[in-house]
């Protein structure tokens, strides 16, 4: 077993490699220190980081990098001065478990979205248009990438000193090459480009200690996230076998999203009359102001003091205002996770449709006023981790934000994020008579993406220890 | 069988899927299974003359019991691809069905979220003819009925015609006259 990380001064300490339980009985006590921490994690912001993908050419120099990785990677909360300089993240596409050696039973025993690749799910998704696989950046959504590293560290210079040091083991292990480099970083401010603070609204979940933000969500069951524990349904997510593998290991979904911010503000500025009115409709197109104050419990003007407080910016429900008079029902924080305002309905169970989102920025920010594209790539590189890749994140993404239908409103897509094509409305509950926006453009463009595993450190070392052929 | 939890939605017109399991009754379990049945017909939603079942994604819901009480279908109409709801239902709708699917083969509880699923999809048959004589979700409907009903509240004040003549006003008064 690894020591115990120590606890960062932000979030709870989980106690000595098993997490305390929080009131339910839970399953299995979760095993801290055999998860990879950036999933169940937050990294101290602000940060800079860096995403690079990886090709193995050779198995045997594929196995020698996850052996140099292993003790790198720092389970548990993310401590203040991570040991390599960077709090660092790994995970496999389907590709990468084959050429890695893994056997076919047990690639065959991963759920089917991740045999098939993001790819290759582009119909689904609404990757369609500008945003269709044809047209993504190279390497992302080909055979070639094998190995996700993410490696996230608290400045600049200690992550440039990472990635040389990467450079040069790479160096001794020729079998394995970089082939897409992504640099990103989170704001102080926690916003991204669209000007919002992002990352604020995630699950408690249960038995890790993070505090729970919203007291009117009980901490989600561990298994929703980590495979090999209990989850929502009451039974285990399928786990790829063996279970050396699959245990304590969660699936990354991983996309590049292009944002057209210029696109954005200048939609808002031909939409309102006022400035004033330019930040409502902006914060009626997301469920919350830029500072991050939700619309529900500040409907009216920003509430930058709200918005940075993490003891209430979370902290609110649906339920005093099921018609969408405060947030509407198509903003994109409402739709992602629709909190209470289903319940009443028994038709879904909101609980099973949660995900942990790791976003960060990439690209620099467009200064604030203009209002013309300056060419730039800007958006976000969007980070989910979760136990069902079907039913967390492909369900969010096809049901609740590219359709309308759960919310009687089926020719509606999300407002921001929606796979649209230009053509859709945005209908905004007000006395006396509600706002319809017409013709919402497509603000963002997928550039590409993948689906990946990131197993636990026993499954890394079982990795490694892969028989040649 | 089980394996089987790939897509498989039924015909759909718009929004809107057809959905329909055929089950097998338990032997010996037929007058209990009315019973059940009637038992729904009293609760609330589903007595003569409501229309909130506590489902709201479902635009109706049809038990026929037939041959001999020895088969069972349920039919409606989901908004929605309800395959994506799998899930969902063992959570919530099926439950509201509990004391009728008792009734039935294969609903032994439903221990696990697989067993929820064989049991689902051992019973659904796809249509093969569905038609639809209006578009719209139940919600849709729901609030067209309630504008509707709003507008003939309208039209029977006496003010209403001189109202309606606001050129604003014309696509309502285009529909005022029957
Ligand atoms: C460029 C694309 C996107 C942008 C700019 C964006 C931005 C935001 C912002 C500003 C918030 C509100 C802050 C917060 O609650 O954390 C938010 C919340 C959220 N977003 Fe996104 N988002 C994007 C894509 C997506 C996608 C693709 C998904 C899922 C498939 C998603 C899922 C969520 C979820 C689950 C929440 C939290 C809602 C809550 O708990 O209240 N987002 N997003």
């Amino acid at each position: 077993m690894n020591p115990p990380t120590p606890a960062s001064t932000t979030s709870a300490s989980p106690g000595a490699g098993t997490a305390e339980t929080t009131g339910a009985p839970a399953g299995p006590p979760l095993e801290i220190d055999d998860i990879q921490g950036g999933a169940l994690y937050e990294r101290p912001s602000p940060y800079v980081g860096t995403y690079l993908l990886l090709q193995i050419h050779d198995p045997a120099d594929g196995r020698e990098l996850i052996r140099r990785l292993l003790p790198l990677l720092e389970p548990g909360p993310a401590s203040a001065a991570p040991r390599s300089g960077a709090w660092l993240t790994v995970a496999f596409t389907y590709e990468g478990l084959r050429v890695l050696g893994v056997p076919e039973e047990s690639l065959d025993s991963f759920a089917p979205e991740f045999r098939e690749g993001m790819a290759a799910r582009a119909a689904e998704l609404g990757d369609v248009g500008a945003s269709s696989p044809e047209l993504w950046e190279k390497p992302l959504g080909t055979r070639d990438v094998h190995v996700a590293l993410a490696a996230l560290a608290p400045d600049a210079a200690d992550l440039e000193s990472v990635v040389a040091r990467a450079r040069h083991a790479q160096e001794e292990i020729p079998g394995v090459e970089v082939i897409w480099r992504q640099d990103c970083y989170q704001l102080p401010t926690g916003r991204t480009s669209f000007g919002f603070k992002d990352g604020i609204g995630q699950p408690a979940v249960e038995g890790v200690g993070t505090p729970t933000t919203n007291r009117g969500e009980p901490p989600i069951k561990a298994g929703e996230f980590i495979l090999g524990y209990p989850d929502e349904t009451g039974g285990l997510a399928p786990m790829p076998t063996p279970e050396v593998l699959g245990r304590n290991g969660t699936y990354i979904v991983f996309r590049k999203l292009h944002t057209r911010v210029a696109a954005f503000r200048q939609y808002l500025r031909d939409k309102a009359r006022t400035r004033e009115e330019e930040a409502l409709l902006g914060a009626k197109m997301v469920g919350r102001w830029q500072s991050g104050a939700p619309l529900v419990l500040s409907p009216d003007e920003d509430d930058p003091e709200l918005g940075s407080d993490a003891g209430r910016n979370n902290d609110f429900g649906y339920t005093s205002d099921l018609r969408g008079f405060k947030c509407p029902a198509g903003a994109h924080a409402r739709r992602a996770n629709p909190r209470d305002s289903l319940d009443h309905e028994m038709s879904v169970d909101v609980r099973l449709h949660r995900m942990i989102r790791r976003g960060t920025s990439y690209g620099p920010m467009l200064p604030d006023g203009v209002l013309e594209d300056d060419g730039e790539d800007r958006g976000i590189i969007f980070v989910f981790a979760g136990a069902h890749l079907k039913r967390q994140f492909e369900f969010v993404k096809t049901q609740w934000l590219n359709d309308g239908i759960f919310i009687g409103a089926p020719a509606e897509k999300d407002p921001l994020v929606g796979a649209t094509d230009g053509s859709g409305a945005f209908t905004i509950p007000q006395h006396p008579i509600r706002r319809r926006l017409p013709d919402v453009p497509p603000f963002v463009v997928t550039r590409g993406g993948e689906y990946c595993f990131a197993p636990g450190l026993r499954a890394l070392r079982w990795l490694a220890e892969l028989p040649e052929d | 069988m089980g394996s089987d939890t790939s897509s498989r939605p039924g015909v759909s017109v718009g929004p809107t899927s057809e959905f329909s399991l055929f089950f097998h009754v338990k032997p010996g379990h037929g007058e209990a299974l009315h019973q059940a049945l009637r038992d729904l017909q009293d609760a609330p939603g589903y007595r003569p003359g409501d229309y909130e079942m506590p489902i709201a994604s479902i635009h109706e819901a049809r038990f026929v019991p037939f041959d001999d009480d020895t088969r069972l279908l349920f039919a409606t109409s989901f908004d929605g691809p309800w395959d994506a709801y799998m899930e969902d239902f063992a959570s919530k709708p099926l439950k509201l069905f509990d004391s009728i699917f008792q009734h039935v083969v294969g609903y032994e509880g439903l221990p696990s979220l697989q067993a929820v699923k064989d049991f689902i999809l051992n019973a659904q048959q796809t249509a093969g003819g569905y038609a639809r004589n209006y578009g719209g979700t139940v919600k849709q409907i729901r609030k067209a009925i309630t504008v509707n009903d709003a507008f003939q509240e309208v039209l029977d004040d006496p003010g209403a015609a001189d109202a309606l003549q606001h050129p604003a006003l014309r696509p309502l008064l285009d529909v005022a006259a029957d």
